[in-house]
């Protein structure tokens, strides 16, 4: 099969996969109440106009199947409607609390790839030795301790205890540190960013050095040595570029769940992030955020799996078409 | 081995608890002589809470929470992934394209934001119906949900050995001798599928309480039920306060994730000596 017709299946099934999971989000969601109902239930206090005017924009007259369509073709048109509690467009809402969220997420990630490669490069040449057992135990730690136990962890120390870093927040109401709101900015980052780090680091360095292992063991990493080649360059330059590939899949779930995991990492650092966003969405029952906060994590999910595909064909040409 | 040890001592814990916790789970009687936010002492080996609750005796009573999650969950997820998955892996063909096509739909819909969703929402609606009564209602549909969306990783490794299994000799003999396809699925694939099984499924429990304390840490838990994940919800406002009434539960669920994790890693290395060389 061709490369092109490969690719046209996938994207084509990914699409399915989108609408699939939005059906699932809207029907259950609206099988368990529809949107003024629930709200009637949570404010008592409502009025019959305020009660007719929510229940016309919602097209609550029309039955959930063709609610489903309207939904589907006003997000088509990249409308994800208004937001209830605070009146804006929900797509304006995801754009400027999913940067404050990717900000953290991304350099989080980068950092821990190459922070990985290195742990398990070391673990993997001097396997069996006490460095590997203490790099692949303080990983397997570090990828059992629950996130948010890491990040109250470093709250208590870094912030309560030795006042370095702030506790909460993406930036100070005043008083910006040394004047610069950059400066500011970078400050309340670093908490966050290095429980990420480190949560992510320890996860691709047990999965790394697995494969790097296994790669030591074939026989053309045998060959390359017996070329001359210095060690490092035959870890770093022939086994490493066959390890990482199975480490992909996870990478790209890492990417793809970035705004899937931010609620529990926003509400340990209080930080004003599209999981923030999502958590008062669900308090304050607003559905149209809720819906399309629930269908954009979808698409990246099916998004970053098809990079990865695409990845993996594009890296690997022993990989079958099919 | 370690495994082993920590999620002994946390059964332990849940089943003698009421027997081994030095007060009610339910005493806040430290309210009532200004010793809420109490520092760990003799008669509070945990420190007191924010809502005088002992610390020491809400963690013992959290043990049989998290267990009850982590097994309800994956006995829901197993039966669904092992049906599935075995179907899929025994009868092959279209029906395999099918079933396998459906686990990976299920695979990326957003679990953990969609429990949150639905919990909260079914929350509202319940108010004034029958099923306000349901004792440890929104703990069951915590339950239901992880166990309803965790099955897809046991589907495809089912998949995967069932489709090992079939073609094997003992397999072929079952069939010979005329036995059904059920006997053949459950009474002759499925006990030696099992130990490859059981790895996903000791992961998958770590996995399901730590899905339900973050869940609770949110404040989407079960409020009729002590759970470690509700002690951290109660007490994060007042870390810097009383940082005991986070640690204990925090530890607590530390202790037990990194149990099962364990678990896992010592059955996949029992089971497939080839790799530990």
């Amino acid at each position: 099969m061709g490369i092109l017709r490969y690719l046209v299946r996938r994207l084509l099934f990914s699409v399915v996969l989108v609408l699939g999971v939005s059906a699932i989000i809207f029907f259950l969601l609206n099988a368990i109440g529809n949107p003024v109902d629930v709200l009637m239930a949570d404010n008592p206090g409502i009025t019959d106009e305020s009660l007719a005017a929510v229940k016309a924009y919602y097209h609550l007259d029309a039955s959930v199947g063709h609610r489903y369509l309207i939904w589907l073709g006003n997000i088509a048109r990249l409308n994800f409607g208004t937001s209830i509690t605070t009146n804006q467009p929900v797509g304006f809402m995801l754009l400027s609390f999913g940067a404050e969220t990717l900000k953290l997420q991304i350099p989080a990630i980068i950092l821990a790839l190459l922070l990985s490669i290195g742990f398990a490069a070391v673990a993997a040449m001097r396997q069996y030795t006490r460095l590997d057992f203490g790099v692949m135990s303080a990983a397997l730690l570090g990828h059992s301790l629950p996130g948010f136990l890491l990040g109250i962890l470093l709250i208590l120390i870094f912030a309560y205890w030795l006042g370095i870093f702030p506790s909460y927040g993406a930036y100070s109401t005043r008083n910006p540190l040394l004047g610069s709101y950059l400066a500011d900015g970078l400050w309340h980052m670093v908490l966050p960013l290095t429980m990420l780090t480190i949560f992510n680091t320890a996860t691709l360095t047990l999965l790394l050095r697995a494969n790097l292992v296994d790669v030591l063991r074939q026989d053309f990493i045998m060959a390359a040595r017996a070329s001359g080649l210095p060690e490092r360059r035959v870890v770093f330059h022939h086994a490493l570029r066959n390890a990482i590939i199975p480490v992909l899949t996870y990478l790209g779930i890492l990417f793809g769940l970035m705004l899937a995991t931010a609620p529990v990492t926003e509400t340990v650092f209080t930080w004003p992030g599209a999981g923030a966003l999502y958590l008062a969405a669900i308090q304050s029952l607003d559905y149209p955020v809720i819906m399309s906060e629930t269908l954009v994590i979808t698409v990246m999910l099916v998004g970053f799996t098809l990079l990865t595909d695409l990845a993996y064909v594009l890296i690997d040409p022993r990989i079958r078409l099919d | 081995m370690l495994g082993l040890i920590l999620i002994a001592l946390v059964v332990v814990v849940a089943i003698v608890g009421p027997w081994l916790a030095p007060y009610t789970p339910n005493d806040q009687s430290a309210m009532l002589s200004f010793a809420a936010h109490g520092a760990p002492s003799w008669a509070h080996p945990f420190g007191t809470d924010r809502n005088g609750y002992d610390v020491l005796t809400r963690v013992i009573y959290g043990a049989p929470t998290a267990l009850a999650v982590g097994l309800g969950a994956m006995l829901v997820a197993s039966l669904i992934g092992i049906l599935v998955g075995g179907v899929a892996g025994y009868l092959g063909g279209l029906a395999d394209e099918l079933l396998m096509r459906l686990t990976e739909f299920f695979l990326v819909i957003p679990v953990f934001v969609m429990i949150l969703a639905v919990v909260r929402l079914f929350g509202v609606v319940v108010v004034g119906t029958w099923l306000e009564s349901v004792p440890f209602l929104n703990l069951s549909t915590i339950v239901l949900l992880l166990g309803i969306f965790g099955w897809p990783p046991i589907a495809r490794l089912a998949r995967a050995e069932f489709l090992r299994l079939k073609g094997m000799d003992f397999v072929e003999a079952a069939r010979c001798i005329g036995a059904q396809p059920r006997d053949i699925l459950f009474r002759h694939i499925l006990p030696n599928a099992l130990p490859s099984l059981a790895v996903v499924i000791a992961l998958g429990i770590g996995g399901a309480i730590l899905a339900e304390s973050m869940i609770s840490f949110l404040g989407f838990g079960d409020p009729k039920a002590i759970s470690w994940g509700q002690l951290l919800y109660f007490n994060y406002q007042v870390l810097r306060v009383s940082p005991w009434a986070v640690l204990a539960p925090g530890t607590a669920i530390f202790i037990t994730v990194l149990g099962f994790n364990l678990l896992a890693d010592g059955l996949s290395d029992a089971f497939n000596p080839r790799l530990k060389q």
